[in-house]
């Protein structure tokens, strides 16, 4: 009769169980790092060890485009939807209005929806609007970068809105409303008092959005028409792996440095939100 | 009293309103937009044209992979296509890529293709024509269009005008590594040869209903119906699960054959050129239900602003240094028929019958890839092909 | 009197400031979400004409051919749903064991081990597919492992590794267990220890603790994890695009293909719109177990 929740031996087996997950987990990926200084296509036997497959990622053109592309989209989506998200959350939380659950459901419906059906939607918009364009006035936009943004907006949007609500329902109204009385107006408080408070929740939002953007195929794939991102150009190469060498050379890159970027992500949210925590209870605000 | 009002006005602008009119806004947008959407572009006149020297310019080419984009043979693509154009008239062409046919035809349905030039095969011809797309061209002003065999041009004829210009053509036909293959017979049937599961490439369109046609015996593939496209739908779908993948891109096809992924497909002529080239044992079957011919061509939209710049274009392509490059690199046929066939690789005039054009163009050697009028449904069978 | 009207006005501004914040998000969502989606569903009832082939008048024939006609795409989606099926059940199956073992066994630095178990999934989606590729061909590693150590003759790989439902089902299993163990790790790690405690001082042994006390207790988060895994993979159709093959086709693949391969944008709105309600509803239908903000944090 012991109150561990569980004994030694299943203990055992749930440790090896675990390393064995992550084995599984990352084995593909040392696979591909292996393999990315292999002399020759990614099989056995190895053939000597080269780093001519990173030189060439360096020096093609059409990839270093698409991983531009894909910064710039991330960049401006994230920015949009940090925006419209903290205007979304005050409403939600500061403000009173009729039909809150319905704005509510509506601000987080794009969760739900797949992104195919989205991008899909997304491609019949830009068709028909394009035609109607065409047509009254001679002009053509197409597919491309800004429809990419747009989409990329409405699914990030969501997210953005979780982050931040919590920390805004978390402030303390009495100080917004400390600042009034010494005259701020609305803006001057949100810019100088509410803003700075909330500024983990939008370094949060703002780097989920910006993950989520940057790898997102399947909208992207509908309208980013001639201007690939950098997954419908990884995409393209991926079908037939023509480049397969190049192409896990860059993976590996990519692979790895994602991950350092989590765990970097991780830290600096730790630390902020340690320092905050501090000065919260120092304000009295927790 | 004012603030009265001011109370009033600002209970008007509140959330509900706001969703409401937004709601009403998108409405209409919808109305509108089913209205607007459907009538198509039309076609446009040749009444009042400006000279070229007046023509924007900018020729923008709505085409394959590797005509002209570098997508394959960067320099050589360059030198076949933009220079010589440039060379004419001084303007740089640039070039939008389709997967294929259906996606190419699809972009210029939806008349979102705001393009000068396009190069689709001859078996769409008649459906960009009633699109009302495409103009006529005007060949008396392509120098090289008289170097140009009227076995192929009159594909490109219809209503009596020259809407197409062929310009390549080309096989389809079984291709299969001698060196892991044994035919049974020299016949379509190797594509579902279960002796060699998983080594075989389908190609990824509805042709693959009209291979089956021929195999089985229909009369005419190109107008089956309903119950005959229903037959070779349940007859592919048996042999689905002897295939290996569908390609979309001629160039994938080779890639998974030079890795010997795959042993055996339905090929163009450029796979196996490719693979002459590599010195692998390649064989481009001639099948006892014959191979298909296909010829594609260029089109010239209807409101397109660059008129005589895009005939300029026609004539770089009707050259017979355009013939040299498809027919040494992709083993493609070219119309020109001033190419000195001596000097070609003796697997291409082998593989293309360059020697006989007339031959080649015709049963049993080969049938004409012609034009489905019941398209979508073919299209509709074949997605059940892939989704079974 | 002046700070009721002071209150007075400031409330007025009030209101009209939500109006101001409301709108720019709201105006987003409508122009961009609820307008397109409209338009899927105008379009599969035929209320749109783009094309020649379309019809351009209102019926719901494609949805009847589609629903009670015997379309093979029907067949297409309850085949996609039990390649998810399989898939969220060895997903879940993969992530329990991991999240009981991180929330209920360890003491120090259960969080980083967590956050090992996660990173992949935060990494890209398409060159996590990739490795599959390069794992799973005739001449990948395995096969050329087994090659060469002679457990295969050269020339006779093991085909069905890739383009084949195995290889769609293990490339989404890998992507999807990462994501999956943070919700059955945060209901285990809310469990509350006494109630462990109290089913052991009773008498209970650990296995009927487990079964009776800790399971129950945490199915809200199995369940909540495997709806997030279930859900959308019925709609996948990347990776079945790289490593399926013709076998390992799916709903998704469908849907791609009508809008990118062909004019038939009526029927491929029909099945957008079709799985669109399939994801709402089971959505709605798990709601309760799926506490988006709970989960989020």
């Amino acid at each position: 009769m012991s109150d561990a929740p569980a004994s030694r031996g299943a203990l055992t087996l749930l440790r090896v169980f675990y390393g064995l997950l992550v084995v599984f987990l990352y084995a593909p990926i040392v696979i591909l790092a292996v393999f990315s200084f292999n002399d020759g296509d990614p099989s056995f036997p190895l053939q000597g060890f080269t780093t001519q497959w990173y030189g060439k990622f360096f020096s093609n053109p059409l990839l270093l485009a698409a991983l531009r592309r894909s910064l710039i989209v991330a960049i401006a989506s994230s920015c949009i939807a940090v925006a419209l998200g903290v205007m979304a959350a005050f409403a939600l939380i500061r403000r009173r209005f009729v039909g809150k659950a319905a704005t509510s459901a509506l601000f987080f419906s794009p969760l739900v929806i797949p992104y195919l059906v989205f991008g899909i939607s997304l491609l019949l918009l830009f068709t028909l609007v394009d035609k109607i364009l065409r047509q009254t006035a001679g002009v053509y936009i197409g597919l491309g970068l800004h429809a990419v943004v747009i989409g990329h907006v409405v699914v990030t949007l969501p997210y953005v809105i979780l982050v931040i609500l919590p920390l805004l329902e978390r402030l303390n109204v009495s100080l917004e409303e400390a600042a009034h009385d010494l005259g701020a107006d609305a803006w001057q408080t949100f810019r100088r008092v509410t803003l700075p408070l909330l500024a983990p929740a939008l370094f949060s939002a703002f780097l989920i959005a910006f993950t989520l953007s940057f790898d997102e195929f399947a909208i992207a794939s509908f309208v980013a028409g001639r201007e690939p991102t950098w997954p419908v150009y990884l995409f393209s190469q991926l079908r037939v792996p023509s480049q397969l060498p190049e192409l896990i050379a860059v993976s590996s890159v990519i692979l790895f440095m994602s991950l350092a970027v989590v765990v970097l992500a991780e830290m600096i949210r730790r630390l902020v939100e340690r320092r905050y925590g501090e000065e919260y209870a120092a304000r009295g605000l927790a | 009293m004012t603030r009265e009002l001011d109370r009033l006005i600002a209970r008007r602008i509140g959330r509900r309103d706001l969703l409401r009119y937004a709601g009403i806004a998108a409405g209409a947008g919808v109305l509108a937009a089913c209205k607007q959407a459907s009538t198509a572009a039309a076609p446009g006149s040749g009444a009042s044209r400006v000279p070229i020297a007046q023509e924007p310019g900018g020729l923008k080419v709505y085409d394959w992979a590797g005509y002209g984009g570098g997508e394959y043979y960067p320099k050589d693509e360059k030198a076949t296509w933009t220079t010589p154009y440039q060379d004419a008239t001084g303007d740089t062409p640039t070039f939008v890529l389709f997967e294929n046919d259906d996606d190419g035809y699809t972009k210029v349905a939806t008349g979102n293709a705001p393009y000068d030039v396009v190069h689709p095969c001859a078996y769409r011809f008649k459906d960009y024509v009633d699109l009302g797309a495409v103009q006529p061209w005007d060949p008396s002003l392509i120098k090289n269009f008289s170097q140009l065999t009227p076995l192929l041009e009159q594909f490109g004829q219809i209503n009596g005008q020259q809407y197409f210009i062929p310009e390549d053509w080309g096989y389809i036909a079984p291709m299969y590594n001698a060196d892991q293959v044994q035919p049974q017979e020299d016949s379509w049937s190797l594509l579902w040869d279960e002796r060699y599961a998983k080594r075989i490439a389908w190609i990824n369109t509805l042709e693959m209903l009209v291979i089956a046609g021929y195999y089985n015996g229909v009369a005419d593939p190109w107008t089956m119906t309903d119950d005959e496209l229903a037959a070779q739908r349940d007859f592919l779908i048996s042999k689905k699960d002897l295939v290996s993948f569908f390609w979309d891109q001629s160039y994938d096809f080779w890639l998974k054959f030079k890795r010997g992924d795959v042993w055996i497909g339905y090929a163009w002529p450029d796979a196996f050129g490719y693979a002459s080239a590599q010195g692998m044992n390649a064989v481009y079957m001639q099948p006892k239900e014959g191979r298909i011919h296909w010829a594609c061509g260029l089109g010239l939209f209807a409101d397109s602003q660059n008129y005589y710049h895009a005939h300029e274009y026609a004539n770089v392509w009707s050259d017979v240094k355009t013939a040299e490059f498809l027919e040494n690199f992709y083993y493609y046929g070219h119309a020109n028929t001033t190419v000195d066939t001596s000097k070609l690789p003796p697997g291409v005039v082998k593989a293309l019958n360059l020697d006989n054009l007339e031959a080649a163009l015709s049963p049993p050697l080969s049938h004409q890839e012609s034009w489905i009028s019941r398209r979508d449904v073919y299209a509709d069978y074949w997605g059940q092909v892939k989704a079974a | 009197m002046a700070s009721v009207d002071a209150d007075r006005s400031w409330r007025r501004r009030e209101r009209a400031s939500t109006a101001g914040l409301l709108s720019g998000p709201v105006l987003w969502l409508v122009l961009f979400f609820l307008g397109p989606v409209l338009y899927v569903a105008a379009y599969s009832v035929g209320g749109i004409k783009i094309f020649p082939t379309d019809a351009g008048v209102v019926s719901v024939g494609d949805w009847k051919r589609f629903l009670v006609g015997g379309s093979v795409y029907l067949g297409l989606f309850w085949k996609s749903v039990r390649i998810s099926l399989t898939v969220s059940v060895i997903v879940v199956l993969l992530a329990y064991p991991v999240g009981y073992f991180l929330a209920l066994c360890v003491k120090k630095r259960k969080y980083v081990l967590l956050l090992l178990i996660i990173a992949p999934f935060l990494t890209s989606y398409l060159l996590r597919v990739l490795a599959w590729e390069v794992i799973l061909g005739d001449t990948g590693v395995i096969n050329s492992f087994l090659t060469s150590v002679h457990l295969r003759s050269a020339g006779h790989p093991i085909t069905w590794l890739l383009y084949s439902q195995f290889s769609v089902v293990v490339v989404l299993a890998y992507v999807w267990v990462p994501f999956v163990a943070l919700p059955i790790f945060v209901s285990l790690d809310n469990l509350d220890l006494s109630l462990l405690e109290a089913a052991g001082d009773l008498g209970a042994s650990r296995l009927r603790t487990f079964w009776r006390v800790t399971l129950p207790l945490s199915l809200p988060g199995v369940v909540a994890a495997f709806v997030f895994v279930f859900v959308p993979t019925i709609g996948e159709f990347v990776t079945p695009l790289l490593v399926g093959g013709p076998s390992g086709y799916m709903y998704g693949n469908a849907i791609q293909d009508l809008f990118t391969r062909g004019t038939d944008w009526q029927t491929g709105s029909v099945l957008a719109m079709f799985l669109l309600i399939v994801v709402a509803g089971l959505m709605a239908l798990f709601g309760r177990y799926v506490r988006v903000r709970s989960v989020a944090a």
